[in-house]
């Protein structure tokens, strides 16, 4: 089964410096019937003006990964980490027992276009811990790169280490080209489009899309439009 | 377990001020609290912030990341951690506005995480008492 989750139909703030669109309900956004997906929580689709961002705050017991589209962000945190990160690049942090960081965006004239997820833990009270993986934009071409998975499921390709049984991958498609996915017995995926359009077994996404997958094992995803597209695939327990 | 939320508030010129307000804030996440990070703008003249090594930087910084404290945020809190090296008037007037009911607690020269650790645990304690005293809805 395949629900679609439309890009109109998710909740949306303009703040000015702030455009957010969310997947499922966060901050003022509230919808029990989008409360996340598995144990994937929070998918938000942010566009923050040149020079703003998110001043300190906190989280606690979160596997938190962004991905950039467009323009670098700069995270500081609590452990001491100051790093700035663009395209091709996943971040992780998992907050643990605790975590205080700021994002901003790195450039004081451009905007900053990423999406951030959030995906719950299968253990609380952890070390924090932070990681930053880039990677070569060719490696997403035509494929799904991986970009976070638990430890004892890594596959030899540089990816963040999450606390729970999820991969999260990143796909980039031409027009017409497709890459093909087993989804094993027993476990869910979900499709987000991040630019462009595809289809997922013949349904079509336009960017902002997202789609729930349940109970199929075989999925056939194929970039359309005129440019094909860029997406992030969720293979959850 | 109650969620408590921690207001912590503080002026910051070199930075110093502001990590230890980092830390506490921290040590409150540690215990569980919900926090609020605000950091208060001292006015000052150029001259004043000039003969202070690193002030001028650090106040541009911290007024692109951060906002000043209001009133909605104290109505929130459940306990208020204040950090500051002095008591500057617009400190003074923000902790005259608060509800008596509320007692801000100062970051001493302890640990400070330690220090936010334990205001969230006392806030806390304090909240769920006060539940467990208030006569039931039904």
């Amino acid at each position: 089964m395949i629900t679609i989750r439309r890009s109109q139909e998710r909740g949306h703030a303009d703040h000015g410096w702030l455009n957010t669109y969310h997947t499922f309900s966060f901050a003022a956004y509230h919808d029990p019937a989008h409360m996340g997906f598995r144990s994937l929580r929070v998918l938000n689709d942010d566009r923050v003006a040149a020079g703003r961002g998110f001043g300190a705050h906190a989280h606690r017991d979160m596997e938190i990964l962004t991905y950039v589209l467009d323009g670098s962000l700069v995270h500081k945190d609590s452990m001491g980490e100051k790093r700035t990160f663009g395209a091709n690049t996943v971040q992780a942090m998992s907050a643990g027992t605790g975590v205080v960081h700021s994002e901003f965006n790195a450039s004081e004239t451009e905007p900053v276009h990423f999406l951030q997820i959030w995906i719950e833990p299968a253990v609380e009270e952890t070390e924090p811990s932070y990681q930053q993986i880039p990677f070569d934009p060719r490696e997403k071409q035509g494929r799904l790169r991986l970009l976070a998975a638990p430890r004892d499921g890594l596959n030899g390709e540089p990816a963040a280490v999450i606390q729970q049984d999820a991969f999260v991958y990143a796909g980039v498609l031409g027009s017409g080209e497709t890459v093909q996915r087993n989804v094993a017995p027993g476990r869910y995926a979900w499709v987000q489009v991040a630019r462009g359009s595809l289809s997922v077994n013949g349904q079509p996404l336009g960017e902002g899309d997202g789609a729930a997958i349940s109970a199929e094992n075989q999925l056939s995803i194929t970039g359309a439009g005129t440019d094909g597209s860029e997406f992030l695939f969720f293979d959850l327990a | 377990m109650q969620d408590v939320n921690v207001l912590v508030v503080f002026c910051s010129r070199t930075g110093k001020t502001e990590a230890r307000a980092l830390a506490a804030a921290l040590g409150a996440v540690q215990a569980k609290a919900n926090i609020r990070l605000r950091w208060l703008r001292e006015p000052a003249d150029d001259r004043s912030i000039q003969e202070i090594a690193g002030w001028k930087e650090n106040r541009e910084r911290m007024e692109k990341e951060y906002i000043g404290p209001r009133t909605v945020d104290a109505d929130w809190a459940d306990a208020i951690i204040i950090g500051a090296s002095g008591r500057p008037p617009e400190l003074r007037d923000y902790l005259a506005s608060l509800d008596d009911n509320v007692k801000p607690v100062w970051i001493g020269d302890g640990d400070p995480r330690l220090q936010g650790r334990q205001v969230a645990d006392a806030a806390r304690a304090v909240k769920n008492k006060s539940r467990s005293q208030s006569p039931a809805s039904d």
